[in-house]
């Protein structure tokens, strides 16, 4: 790989994930760029092919009146259409807009409209009725494409629809009339060119979409692939990697994209989000990228079918977990190295039990496990700590291209995000106690919005996280809270909801929490059941239950969360404990307002919408 | 349904037509090291030996019972032996039976048409009964497999019109009328309580009846593990490919087999053609241990054992086939052991129990045990236990 401190300097540059699958093609034709499950197998496809497809979509995009600095967005479930669009919008000099498959139509309407895009991928049907009900907010809409022709073909009537292989052999006739057009593009790229605009969820107000350009993308894989070395050897062209995340997201783009692209690692696409656990067998990734909820839920299978398991397996099960939390704690006090006693004991475990344990859940071969994209329980991470599988936490955020800080090998601190990486400033603002970063990968400002951009980034290139830190041991940064959502009691003690909300998240039956209490005398809790361990657990003792509503009534039901409650009120001092708290009726939806996208909870949106519960839980006094 | 690219979308079925620069075939379909369950193509997923356990378990059971003979008596390798021929026929009767779906009772017949049909290729044409002379071991053991296969076809029409208890009880009728033919026609088989001599199995001018640097049970054993290996391998290959499926489609509802586009009569031929063919082969080589044999062997009796070792071995498998036939053969031997460890039990034939009655009983109480407990047989159990070692250290 080349070295980028040289390449900034030339005036186009030389290092795109686009030259670098170019060249990948050129050196190992046959190699396996990625598979995605067809009819129950998984299909490879190899790096010529890709790079084929690359540039005959290129061309097509070329056909299409595509033009440097046109905006070409995406909305479709992770597949390899995604990755080959993405690449050839970049390579002809476009910008790649990715929505989330769970937008609704208004949202559609809004991202569309104000990025401007001119081509629109529509992954199916309900993808592309979204875009259609909203024409009337994308002027700038010239072109509609569809994946999957099940419901379309033959059944609309527009002029701007085709299907992607109509697009292929727009291409391929494109690519014979104008050979090396393509080509000629990719030479011409600028360092400021704006590859792709990440829109960022937004708890509060309209979406903002970040500009990131091909220097911060260099920048960004510059750090993670060549500069800290998080895995010896570096990822390459013998990684796995299962992508399942909506690829829109900066952290799932880095992953996928960019570290396919970038590093030559196989990316096999899961084939939903439901799937991902079995997915997680078959493919046995060797690098492993999860948020939260991800780990939170393994963690939750995995206790539930030890707990499930004949009376022997269990037994078995329960001796060898009970190592697993000695090993984990261990890990945890020496920064996730093995002292000689867990070594042994751990030695001893794995061929009997954490072994199979891990090919159960897909993890076995994993050699490189990250979490981030939002705070986890510390609890979650020395589990998987206990059975060999060290998760490390990570920070960044889309503004700074996901790069800023991350917990190494062998230097993990639980409850921080890890030291700041190698090319990559870091600090906290003296008064507020706000991360700053600053450091090539910043991005180059919300797509236009002046106003948010000059919020962002100060005079002096700091950008501003909105995230509020402290350092641990003067090396490794915690992240206490969004600065926006700490909450001070009327009491006025600051406190950090988040980190009690995880502590909840960290119990299997807890799905969702949010704590309130901003301007009230005391700390409350909205508690949302996990449907499925807490039904399996109400099954268990023949308690009957038709819905998630019906479930969340049960007094047996409460109770249980009632103890979760307790447990963790006890970690806390007095004043962050809960002091009532209700279920929450219903599962929080993207839909429905309350979650973003990336099902982080809009708090403005939880207070209003259950605004009674939350007044009942203040009005009652406290109850627990 | 979604294609990545134009070329792809003819290529579904047959692999062989790729977008240009791809790598050879041999390349596409290689497995991805350390990830048993995840396949790139068809030909893996389907593969005979689809995982790294199966295809060493298979290799360790076939040399230890290459090694077998070495170590074991004459006596029980003998049983062995008539055990290995058994499962060849076992193998036949599941075709049909257990993957087609089509209840048969006539199976000994179509044994006795094979048996008949080698005796006759090889025997002595200056001979009392019909003979050709031909003694080549793998003809007549693939004349004996091709006359059952024939006889099959035959039968096979009325069971496209029949099916259930029906159609067993149309096979039954085969049993007898076999009986009679086999029993009347004595220029071919000797006439009753008379018999005629079993083929000479001669390979490369060496008799295999005859001891030499090793004896006739541990020959003629190395020639049944041969024979048998080669049938399971055949039969393993029909189950899965596109005529297995076919046939499943037909067990499991035929009216919607059909419905789906698979010709009901002609796999329905196809399924007791092939069966017949392993009825054939396995009767060729049922007596040739013993040097002759009469009609009166091809009995409905015949026929039960069959059934038996299917649902004792496991239906629709092949190793349990194996396994089922392997047990059945060595029943006698086990109620013969019997009176060792249980006193009340004698071995004299005129006093009660003795173990040929508990042998009798045995069949009939394990056949009742499986159905009742273990209705996937044998193999069922062997599942079984790989599931739980499987799933290890969850129950699914």
């Amino acid at each position: 790989m080349t070295a980028l401190e040289t390449a900034p300097a030339a005036v186009h540059v030389d290092d795109t994930i686009v030259t670098r699958v170019r060249d990948r093609a050129a050196r190992s034709p046959h190699g396996i760029a990625m598979r995605r499950k067809d009819y129950g197998v998984w299909q490879e496809i190899t790096w010529a092919e890709y790079w084929g497809l690359v540039v005959t979509v290129g061309h097509g995009l070329l056909a299409l009146g595509v033009e440097p600095g046109d905006r070409v967005s995406i909305q479709s479930e992770n597949r390899p259409e995604w990755l080959i669009l993405d690449l050839a919008t970049v390579a002809v000099r476009g910008t790649t807009v990715g929505l989330y498959p769970t937008n609704p139509a208004a949202e559609v309407g809004y991202l569309l409209g104000h990025s401007g895009a001119k081509v629109h991928l529509a992954e199916d049907q309900e993808q592309l009725d979204k875009a259609l009900d909203v024409a009337d907010q994308t002027p700038d809409l010239q072109h509609l494409i569809h994946v999957e022709p099940r419901g379309i073909v033959g059944r609309y009537d527009e002029p701007r629809l085709r299907s992607w292989t109509h697009l292929l052999e727009l291409g391929a006739e494109h690519r014979a009339a104008h050979p090396g057009a393509v080509e000629a593009l990719i030479e011409q790229a600028q360092p400021d060119d704006v590859m792709t605009l990440v829109y960022t969820s937004g708890t509060t107000g309209p979406p903002k979409g970040a500009m990131l350009t091909f220097a911060n993308c260099a920048f960004a894989m510059h750090t993670v692939f060549d500069r800290n070395s998080f895995v010896d050897p570096a990822p390459g062209e013998d990684d796995l990697t299962l992508s399942y995340l909506p690829l829109c997201h900066v952290a799932e783009r880095f992953f996928s994209t960019w570290f396919n692209a970038g590093a030559g690692v196989q990316t096999n696409f899961a084939e939903s989000i439901d799937t991902v656990p079995a997915n997680l067998r078959e493919i046995q990734p060797t690098l492993f990228f999860a948020v939260p909820r991800i780990w939170e839920k393994l963690l939750a299978t995995a206790r539930i079918k030890l707990d499930s398991a004949t009376r022997v397996k269990r037994a078995y099960a329960r001796f060898w977990m009970k190592q697993a939390d000695h090993i984990g704690a261990v890990l945890v006090e020496n920064g996730g190295s093995h002292t000689v006693g867990t070594r042994i004991r751990y030695a001893i475990g794995w061929p009997l039990f954490f072994r199979a344990l891990q090919s159960r859940l897909g993890l076995r071969r994993v050699r490189y496990a990250s979490s981030g994209a939002a705070p986890i329980a510390p609890d979650v991470l020395r589990f998987f700590m206990g059975i060999g599988v060290k998760v490390h936490e990570v920070y960044g955020m889309t503004e700074n291209t996901a790069v800023a800080t991350a917990n190494r090998p062998g230097r993990v601190k639980l409850g921080t995000v890890g030291e700041p990486l190698e090319g990559a400033e870091v600090r906290l603002d003296d008064q507020t106690g706000e991360v700053l970063t600053r450091h090539a990968g910043n991005f180059a400002g919300y797509w236009r919005n002046p106003e948010a951009t000059a919020q962002a980034v100060d005079a002096d290139g700091w950008l501003h996280t909105g995230d509020v830190g402290t350092w641990v041991d003067g090396t490794h940064l915690a992240i206490t809270d969004r600065m926006k959502d700490i909450i001070i009691t009327s009491g006025g003690k600051n406190v950090s909801p988040s980190e009690i909300e995880n502590a909840l998240k960290a119990s299997p039956f807890v799905k969702e929490a949010v704590v309130v209490g901003d301007g009230r005398k005391y700390l409350a809790a909205l508690i949302g059941i996990e449907l499925d361990t807490v039904g399996e657990w109400a099954q268990r003792r023949g308690l009957g239950f038709t819905t998630y509503h019906d479930l969340s009534r049960k007094p047996e039901v409460l109770e249980l969360v009632q103890g979760v409650v307790k447990e963790v009120n006890a970690q806390f001092s007095s004043v962050e404990q809960l002091k009532d708290f209700r279920l929450l009726p219903k599962e929080l939806d993207h839909e429905d307002g309350e979650l973003t996208a990336t099902q982080k909870v809009k708090r403005s949106a939880i207070n209003q919408i259950f605004g009674e519960l939350i007044a009942e839980m203040y009005t009652t006094g406290g109850a627990s | 349904m979604s294609t990545i690219s134009p070329q792809r979308k003819s290529g579904q079925r047959k692999s062989a037509q790729k977008p240009e620069g791809t790598a050879p075939e041999a390349r596409r379909s290689r497995r991805v090291w350390g990830r048993p369950d995840l396949y790139t193509s068809y030909r893996q997923d389907m593969a005979m030996l689809n995982t790294r356990p199966k295809q060493l378990g298979v290799l360790a059971i076939v040399v230890l019972a290459a090694l077998l003979p070495l170590t074991t008596s004459d006596d029980l390798l003998k049983i062995l032996g008539t055990g290995l021929v058994l499962a060849i026929g076992a193998i036949g009767l599941n075709l049909l039976v257990g993957y087609a779906g089509q209840v048969s009772l006539g199976h000994a017949f179509f044994v006795g048409v094979g048996a008949y049909a080698a005796s006759a290729i090889a025997g002595d044409p200056e001979g009392r009964y019909i003979g050709f002379g031909i003694d080549v071991v793998p003809v007549w053991i693939l004349g004996g497999g091709i006359a059952a296969a024939l006889a099959g076809a035959l039968v096979a029409p009325i069971a496209t019109r029949l099916r259930g208890l029906y159609l067993a009880i149309v096979t039954l009728g085969l049993v007898v009328i076999g009986g009679y033919i086999f029993t009347e026609w004595r220029d071919l088989s000797g006439g009753a309580q008379v018999g005629r001599e079993a083929p000479q199995p001669v390979i490369l001018g060496s008799d295999l009846t005859r001891d030499g640097a090793f004896t006739q049970e541990q020959k003629l054993y190395w020639l049944f593990l041969v024979v048998l290996i080669i049938s399971a391998v055949l039969a393993r290959n029909v189950a899965r490919s596109r005529i297995g499926r076919a046939l499943a489609a037909v067990r499991d509802r035929d009216v919607a087999a059909g419905v789906m586009g698979v010709e009901l009569g002609k796999y329905k031929l196809i399924a007791f053609v092939l069966s017949s063919f392993f009825a054939g082969v396995c009767g060729s080589l049922l007596f040739v241990a013993n040097g002759v044999f009469g009609p009166e062997r091809f009995t409905l009796l015949l026929s039960v054992q069959f059934i038996a070792m299917v649902l004792i071995g496991g239906v629709a498998t092949i190793s349990g086939s194996i396994m089922g036939a392997m047990l059945i053969a060595l029943l006698p031997r086990i109620s013969a052991e019997l009176p060792s460890f249980l006193p009340f039990i004698t071995s004299a034939a005129n006093e009660h129990p003795n173990i040929f009655e508990v042998e009798i009983a045995l069949y009939g109480a394990l056949i009742v045990m499986f159905l009742l407990f273990e209705p996937r047989g044998l193999f069922g159990i062997w599942v079984r236990i790989r599931t739980y070692w499987k799933s290890f250290p969850f129950s699914y």
